[in-house]
């Protein structure tokens, strides 16, 4: 297997793109993302566009070959990925694969969503699920994970919405996220509008559209063309057990996956300097922080009520501003997360970048099957 | 009961009275499944049909206060996991929409069956919910 690096990232800005064609956000992520690697759009051998949601909003299908020519990419394979919210993560593990295993040498990852359409529905994964039959939707599953933690832990609403508080200070940091200069205070959090109890407005990332893209090379021609490139120490994706006994305390995913990578990167929790996760909902980093080793399980709560998990703290969370904080473009998220990544380990976050920041980590988790999330990524970088 | 009214699946459950789970045992595995499926995932075999308890305890919940309009469900309802009696099985269900705030986790709970929400062919429809036993909570 051959070493590989991210060489070049390109993002929009997340948030309200009413008049932006999907495939158009996805071209300009491509090209800022071309551009910053140095190399010329010929040069790419092979192509990934992530998207979960464009055959049922825009009534669009096939649209990675359409983003890429806006590029300048053709002829090479491309392939279209669809996996949930983990799609841009479950893309680069491709792109990943394709060059690590000596087939290709330049893959261009790119995610993109647009869900700023008149009418987007209660997500759910399958209108024939039982569980969705039976009155499942996304936000039920993560209250009900809400509620399970705060019996048996005794994490509090408050400590969850602190995580919102933490996510939107770090996302007013963030020209590129949706609530840039945009903080809330934990009063705001508590009392907007009761989704799903414990679970408010602000508890709940909101919809955005938005583009990011990854240019990946082989870490044997990487300085033919940059002085900075970001190394992938490990790129994982797991499924969900999908027994009959599900667990709502724990994300058996993220210790399965992260394992899995710690293992391949030859690291641990306690060298990674700063972290993005999937926080869809303000309980979901309280476990993610758990599950992927940062502090003991059922600690979260308290974890994030410490500052330890703030800029400044002992593992900077979602210093991007997170889903809660950026916006949540389905597709592109996965890889927005990694372009904060490799931004991070340049040294190029300005006002919310991590000194010293060394190790990097992504977790991302998409969709749910009896119980389970159906997809869980995690992928180390190392400067 | 209406009897004009269809389960919001077939397969699922039994109207009765008594309602029932239609669940499937493994014996090779000796695991239940709700619901049955094709062969038993872990080995493979054939699964038989079984009755599943209609008696359990609330594992977690949650109660959704924002509109549901995919199957027209009450506002609010609340569904979550019950663990089922002897079948060392979670199952995941509607809770008694009349009954939203009596719901809580170790809540012994009995199945039902009646009209809540809409089917997939946008007409009323029947479905199995959990109801909470008098005097039975913690
Ligand atoms: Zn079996």
């Amino acid at each position: 297997m051959r070493s590989v690096d991210i060489i070049g990232v390109g993002m929009t800005p997340f948030g309200k793109h009413e008049k932006t064609p999907l495939v158009e956000m996805g071209t300009r992520a491509a090209i800022e993302a071309i551009k910053d690697a140095g190399i010329k759009s010929s040069q790419i051998n092979i192509g990934y566009f992530a998207n979960m949601q464009a055959g049922n909003l825009t009534k669009e299908f096939t649209v990675g070959q359409a983003v890429m020519w806006g590029a300048g990419v053709n002829k090479v394979p491309v392939f279209n990925i669809e996996n949930a919210c983990t799609s841009g993560a479950s893309a680069t593990t491709l792109a990943w694969m394709s060059i690590a295993s000596g087939q290709y040498d330049i893959a261009i990852v790119v995610g993109a969503e647009k869900l700023n359409v008149p009418f987007v529905p209660l997500l759910n994964p399958s209108m024939r699920d039982i569980n969705v039959l039976e009155g499942n939707v996304v936000i039920n599953g993560f209250a009900q994970r809400a509620v399970r933690h705060m019996h048996s832990f005794g994490t509090t609403k408050e400590q969850l919405a602190m995580v919102d508080v933490k996510n939107r200070r770090h996302a007013s940091m963030n020209p590129l996220a949706m609530f840039y200069k945009k903080p809330v205070t934990l009063e705001e959090v508590l009392n907007t509008t009761m989704m799903a109890d414990p679970l408010t407005k602000l508890s709940c990332c909101p919809n955005a559209d938005g583009a990011a893209a990854l240019v990946l090379c082989a870490s044997e021609l990487s300085s033919q063309y940059t002085t900075k490139p970001v190394h992938i120490k490990a790129s994982v994706l797991v499924s969900g057990v999908f027994d009959e006994w599900p667990d709502m305390e724990t994300f058996e995913e993220d210790q399965r996956a992260s394992r899995i990578a710690y293992e391949k990167a030859g690291l641990g929790p306690e060298d990674v300097s700063v972290a993005e996760c999937h926080d869809a909902f303000t309980i979901c980093e309280v476990m993610h922080t758990e599950n992927l080793g940062f502090c003991p399980i059922g600690e979260g709560g308290r974890f994030v009520e410490s500052g330890a998990t703030s800029l400044g703290g002992k593992i900077p969370m979602n210093v991007s501003g997170g889903l809660l904080g950026k916006g949540h473009p389905l597709g592109a998220t996965a890889c927005a997360q990694i372009v904060e990544g490799v931004r991070q380990l340049r040294g190029e976050c300005g006002d919310r970048q991590v000194e010293g920041a060394k190790v990097f980590l992504a977790e991302c988790m998409g969709a749910e099957l009896r119980g389970d999330a159906k997809t869980c990524t995690v992928n180390i970088l190392q400067k | 009961m209406s009897s004009e009214l269809k389960p919001m699946l077939d397969g699922i459950f039994e109207v009765g009275p008594p309602p029932r789970l239609l669940g499937a045992h493994c014996p090779v595995c000796d695991q239940k499944f709700f619901p049955k499926p094709v062969v038993c995932p872990h080995c493979l075999g054939e699964v038989q049909g079984i009755d599943l308890s209609s008696e359990g305890t609330v594992y977690s919940y949650s109660i959704l206060r924002i509109p549901n309009m995919m199957y027209k469900f009450p506002q609010p309802y609340a569904s979550g996991y019950v663990d089922l009696d002897g079948d060392n099985i979670r199952v995941y269900g509607l809770f008694d929409p009349e009954k939203v705030s009596e719901i809580e986790i170790g809540k012994r709970v009995t199945l039902q069956v009646g009209q809540i929400g809409i089917g997939l062919d946008g007409k009323e429809c029947l479905r199995y919910y959990f109801t909470p036993q008098d005097g039975g909570g913690k």
